[in-house]
């Protein structure tokens, strides 16, 4: 489990908590300039913050990075690519703290619909198909803390749905998975939300208790109303 | 691949090493080459080679060599293709260095002072850059940087020359340092530069899995478990004095930064693992068969204006592709 202290980031992030067990599926929410980003990249080491973040009682920040890498995989906003390497060579990045033995690499290319794709540069795909293979670089890491920065952006209604599904599944494995999102009406098949407003933590629990309307409309300035509406999910 | 690509480039250096040591104003036949290496050969033949042409090849390949891996490195940390040590303006320091270090004798005093100087030239060229255009800095931010301090680190290595010009006038040491050239290169240069490119090159290998995943975004790279901040600071070291070690004993040759490793990458893949030792290959014998064209061609050619005339429409053709590889 990760609980972090009073998270602070000068500007961005005003002393946010939280506290996520094993095996559950987290949503941090809020408007555009929230933090949301912020709060995953301290979680994952990647800016200096003030404040405690603990894994297992464990303070996150001193584990040295191999080893850091083997609990956590963080996955960006920003899904840009430089060089044109092969998306099986980028998906099997996600070993590096193994010695590169490859393992899951396949299922994390399968689970992410890849596999047709396997020897294309990644220079020459979609915005959208780049994101998949950055996310399924996380999940070849097989750690058991993951932290996806708006990872259903730029992708279509399947795969954005089988990203939720994914993240489920590695929940039923017994894994934390906490991710950024703007999609208030998926938020409510999370076990938790955590509302960020202007940096800071303006609700945080289950997403029932959490998303009021008058929270949303403080917060998103969006009137919530209830209405029979279309439905759209995977196929069984 | 990796090994096809390998062969590849070992013969390729192979072929332009043999042909830098046959031609010249007296052309050797690979015979006598080879006696002379065995410890025979005439006196004429054994001069030619040991005292001329073997040293300079020798010191081509070092800057080859050095040039290509650094322009890797660069390019790896500015995460742009376009990033090379002469293009940045890390040649120029380097130069700038140098000349320093002849117009006032440092280099007199020992062997180690004029690479020291150049290396000091290209650090402070190294951290203007850094500090005018950072990591993942947009192409024009680089090449204007690039630019600026070309000029400037230019216009000091001109002005040192004509302030104490007798110092330089011998053997066409100006022109030598602004342009870039092999011209009597002996065992000393060998000595300068080549253990050092050596061992930065052997030094760089093992970091190229690390530089595949800095390649692909800095955060996802130390999430990964790559140490960022101490890869970054042995990049800038290591493509700092393999610029600076070019630049000490062959004067500003821009543009083997640049070409070698784009072509490769467009040949063989971004993978550095393959990439790092194949530039290291190419840049030797690109600057072997530049350096081979530039003193048999009739007119006396310099070794930077045969790779410039080389570089120079490749690069625009790259600016034209909008820089991405």
């Amino acid at each position: 489990m990760i609980a972090a202290r009073k998270l602070h980031v000068e500007g961005r992030l005003a002393e946010v908590s939280l506290e996520l067990p094993t095996g559950c599926l987290a949503a941090v929410l809020g408007p555009n300039g929230a933090g949301k980003s912020t709060l995953l990249q301290a979680l994952a080491g990647l800016l200096p913050a003030e404040g405690e973040v603990a894994w297992r009682g464990e303070d996150l920040r001193r584990i040295p990075y191999l080893e850091r890498a083997r609990i956590l995989a963080w996955v960006g906003q920003e899904s840009h690519a430089d060089f044109g390497f092969p998306v099986r060579e980028v998906v099997a990045q996600g070993r590096f703290a193994y010695g590169d033995d490859g393992r899951g690499v396949d299922e994390a290319l399968a689970a992410f619909d890849l596999a047709h794709l396997a020897d294309r540069a990644v220079t020459r795909l979609s915005g959208g198909e780049r994101r998949r293979v950055f996310l399924a670089r996380a999940l070849a890491t097989g750690a058991p803390l993951q932290l996806w920065d708006e990872p259903t952006s730029h992708l279509d209604v399947r795969h954005g749905l089988e990203v939720l599904e994914l993240a489920n599944g590695l929940k039923a494995k017994g894994a934390t998975v906490l991710m950024s999102l703007h999609d208030l009406r998926a938020a409510q098949c999370f076990d938790r939300v955590l509302v960020l407003h202007k940096g800071a933590c303006v609700g945080s629990g289950a997403p029932e208790a959490v998303l009021t309307p008058e929270l949303l409309l403080e917060v998103f300035g969006v009137r919530a109303r209830r209405d029979a509406d279309l439905i759209l999910e995977l196929p069984r | 691949m990796s090994g096809r690509g390998l062969a590849l480039l070992l013969a390729l250096l192979a072929l332009a090493l043999l042909a830098a040591l046959v031609f010249g104003e007296v052309r050797l036949a690979p015979g006598e080459i080879w006696d002379v290496l065995n410890g025979h050969g005439d006196a004429t033949a054994r001069t030619i080679l040991l005292d001329f042409r073997l040293p300079r090849a020798l010191v081509a390949m070092a800057v080859g060599a050095a040039l290509a891996c650094s322009g890797v490195l660069m390019q790896s940390f500015f995460r742009n293709p376009l990033a090379s040590p002469g293009l940045l303006g890390v040649s120029s320091g380097g130069a700038l260095g140098a000349v320093l270090a002849f117009a006032f004798g440092w280099a007199s005093t020992s062997l180690w002072a004029l690479p020291l100087a150049s290396i000091a030239g290209a650090f402070l060229a190294t951290v203007a850059v850094i500090a005018l255009a950072r990591e993942g800095a947009s192409t024009e931010h680089l090449l204007l940087a690039g630019v600026a301090l070309n000029a400037l680190f230019g216009a000091g290595t001109s002005f040192v020359l004509t302030l104490k010009a007798g110092h330089f006038e011998e053997g066409g040491q100006i022109l030598f340092w602004l342009m870039g050239g092999l011209e009597s290169r002996t065992w000393e240069h060998v000595w300068i530069s080549l253990p050092g490119v050596v061992l930065a090159c052997l030094l760089v290998l093992p970091s190229a899995r690390a530089l595949n995943l800095l390649a692909m975004g800095e955060q996802g790279a130390q999430s990964l478990g790559v140490n960022v901040r101490r890869l970054r600071w042995e990049l800038i070291l290591l493509s700092t004095v393999l610029t600076a070690l070019a630049t000490a004993v062959g004067g500003v040759v821009g543009f083997v930064g640049l070409i070698v490793p784009h072509l490769l990458r467009l040949a063989f893949g971004p993978d550095h693992r393959r990439l790092l030792p194949l530039s290291m290959l190419g840049g030797a014998a690109f600057v072997l068969a530049c350096d081979l064209v530039a003193r048999t061609m009739p007119g006396q050619l310099r070794l930077g204006v045969v790779t410039a005339l080389a570089g120079g429409p490749f690069f625009l053709w790259m600016l034209k592709r909008g820089g991405r590889s």
